[in-house]
């Protein structure tokens, strides 16, 4: 009762963060613009250009933050229940990276005119196809360290991908779009990017609402799950194409955006009492909070062209990724 | 071994004290670069042309296509350039310094044309070249030619001049001392770039883009045909709303990727786009 009490509280509390974030997102963009007029132009639909960069602009940037940033918390919480393993995250066992594989051929080699429905898709198939093969190199029961290695190995062989893909890519520009994919970046995003990202990201959503009992069962052991009743292959292939669908499409419009999946359930499963279930809900609210404020920074940073958002993340990310490693090895010890 | 040495290095010599102002026009002229291309095309005796770049055979970049067919092209590389034996090689500021050290160390004469970024320099560049061809005449003829196809097109008043700017892939934009800036001025327009005080060849954002309210967005992208995320932001719904749905008119890039004569085409095009003409 009172655990669910502080739950309650606490998701509100996220909730409270995630929604003057946005706010907050739609208030900062690289110029000052009255907003409270903006708003009321919006609402009287006259088609001023204030309205237009609230709309058009800051709108869909901030939509994109909040659900890419929920999905990669959602997911990194997900993958860490099921493979019982807190480094787990989408960006290091190569859901993120083949996502953008994925992505990167589908949008410099696909078709024109099938380019809506194919960069999520493309996304979605690379992001799949990419957590199998790490989860088929580590093997079913793998230790930390086997998993994290074939999460490099295959991280390592998308990135080279990429960047040969982009290489080869008849467009002159697509050089120079590699840092894009490999750190992520929110900058003019539209909002038929939004909508591009949003279906595959909802059914992810969906496949992972009902999973949260199963994880719990799942922290007392496989076979005690499996006694209470829990279908162990069913759920990994659904958490799986859960996160295949909402990473897949999240990146296949920002592109890998690292360390959101790895730091926020982490950083939130102290205050969820442990419970991988009730982590779930959480660290998709932490995700979003993480993104739209790493977001929010960046344009607010003097930079001459605008830093990626996955410099930020990284930057608080990479610390935290040391600090994890530096307290599982006492731990070992 | 040295022998063989010795015996390049005379002939290289040789070769040198030969083609040193002696006062003759060159009669073995190389360019290397397609800005000098196109001018040595226009400007020179056919007979005076030992080699072109292969970019001039490339009709999306060059405007002498046609008549570059008719000449050995290079590549650029040394080798090449040896065995064409030129008494006068040309090319543009931003050059490979390696070969040029190279070319200056072996004593080939270089001429180097600056990129210009204004009418008056590209007149001068004209000019530079003419006189070292040994072709005043034709100098004087070309900046002749430029300066009456510009007279043709009418001033546009101060204040009537419809806002506009050019938007490329990956959001960049011209600013003040550009061709474009320069190009859309005399065609009628003022340049939104140069307002917001950009200078250059220069990123804008896309807030200030939209601020600044253009009555016209331009692009010249290098290959539309392709794709990646730096092409696609020109597809911004923003940019649309923006200017009433007028869409956005593509210049040929060729117009700009050498400053020459062809600039004023590229004036021609950008008046043609103005609004309710008078």
């Amino acid at each position: 009762m009172l655990g669910e009490i502080r739950q309650a509280r606490l998701l509100g509390l996220l909730c409270v963060i995630a929604g003057s974030l946005f706010l907050a997102s739609l208030l900062f963009g690289s110029q000052t613009i009255p907003v409270f007029q903006a708003l009321q132009e919006t609402f009287a639909d006259t088609s001023s250009v204030l309205a237009l960069i609230l709309t058009e602009v800051r709108l869909p940037r901030a939509l994109i933050a909040l659900f890419a940033g929920a999905t990669l918390g959602l997911c990194g919480a997900a993958m860490q229940a099921m493979l019982r393993n807190p480094l787990a995250s989408p960006g290091l066992i190569g859901s993120a990276s083949g996502a953008a594989l994925g992505a990167v051929i589908a949008l410099y080699f696909g078709s024109a005119a099938l380019s809506q429905f194919s960069l999520p898709l493309g996304g979605i198939l690379g992001s799949l196809g990419a957590t199998l093969l790490v989860y088929l190199l580590a093997g079913r029961n793998a230790c930390t360290l086997t998993l994290i290695l074939a999460g490099v190995a295959i991280n390592s062989l998308s990135l080279a991908l990429i960047s040969l893909l982009l290489n080869l890519a008849p467009s002159p520009y697509a050089v120079q779009e590699i840092v894009l994919w490999m750190m992520g970046s929110l900058n003019n995003s539209s909002m038929d990017n939004f909508w591009i990202m949003l279906p595959g990201t909802l059914l992810g959503w969906i496949l992972l609402l009902r999973v949260g009992r199963a994880l719990d069962a799942l922290t007392l052991g496989e076979e005690t799950a499996q006694s209470m009743g829990v279908d162990l292959p069913r759920l990994r292939w659904r958490i799986f194409l859960a996160v295949a669908l909402a990473v897949g499409s999240a990146v296949s419009v920002t592109g890998a955006i690292g360390f959101i999946g790895l730091v926020v359930p982490h950083m939130l499963r102290p205050f969820v009492g442990y419970q991988p279930g009730r982590l779930l809900a959480a660290s998709a609210l932490g995700g979003a909070i993480l993104l739209l404020a790493a977001d929010i920074l960046v344009r607010l940073l003097p930079a001459q062209t605008e830093i990626k958002v996955g410099v930020v993340t990284a930057l608080v990310g990479a610390p935290f990724f040391l600090y994890l490693i530096i307290k599982s090895r006492r731990y070992n010890q | 071994m040295p022998g063989i040495r010795g015996f390049i290095l005379i002939w290289l010599m040789l070769a040198a004290g030969l083609s040193w102002g002696d006062g003759r026009p060159p009669s073995r002229v190389v360019s290397i670069n397609l800005c000098t291309d196109q001018l040595l095309l226009m400007l020179a005796d056919a007979d005076q042309i030992a080699s072109v770049s292969y970019l001039s055979l490339q009709p999306e970049s060059s405007f002498v296509a046609g008549e570059a067919i008719r000449y050995p092209t290079n590549h650029a590389r040394p080798e090449e350039l040896l065995a064409l034996d030129p008494d006068l090689i040309l090319t543009v500021e931003f050059t490979d310094r390696r070969l040029l050290g190279l070319l200056d160390k072996l004593g080939y004469r270089v001429a180097r044309l600056p990129m210009p970024t204004s009418i008056s320099a590209i007149e001068s560049n004209i000019r530079q070249l003419a006189e070292l061809l040994g072709q005043p005449a034709r100098g004087t003829a070309l900046i002749h030619k430029m300066r009456s196809a510009l007279s043709q097109i009418p001033p546009q008043p101060a204040n009537q001049r419809p806002k506009a700017l050019f938007y490329q892939p990956r959001g960049y934009t011209s600013g003040s001392g550009t061709l474009q800036n320069e190009a859309l001025a005399l065609a009628g327009w003022s340049n939104l770039a140069a307002e917001k005080g950009i200078h250059g060849y220069n990123s804008i954002d896309l807030e200030s883009l939209l601020l600044g309210q253009p009555d016209q967005i331009f692009s010249s992208t290098y290959t539309g045909e392709t794709r990646s995320l730096a092409q696609r932001q020109l597809r911004h719904p923003a940019l649309h709303h923006i200017t009433h749905n007028r869409p956005i008119i593509e210049i040929p890039f060729k117009y700009w990727i050498c400053g020459g004569p062809m600039i004023t085409d590229a004036v021609a095009e950008l008046h043609a786009a103005l609004p309710n003409k008078p």
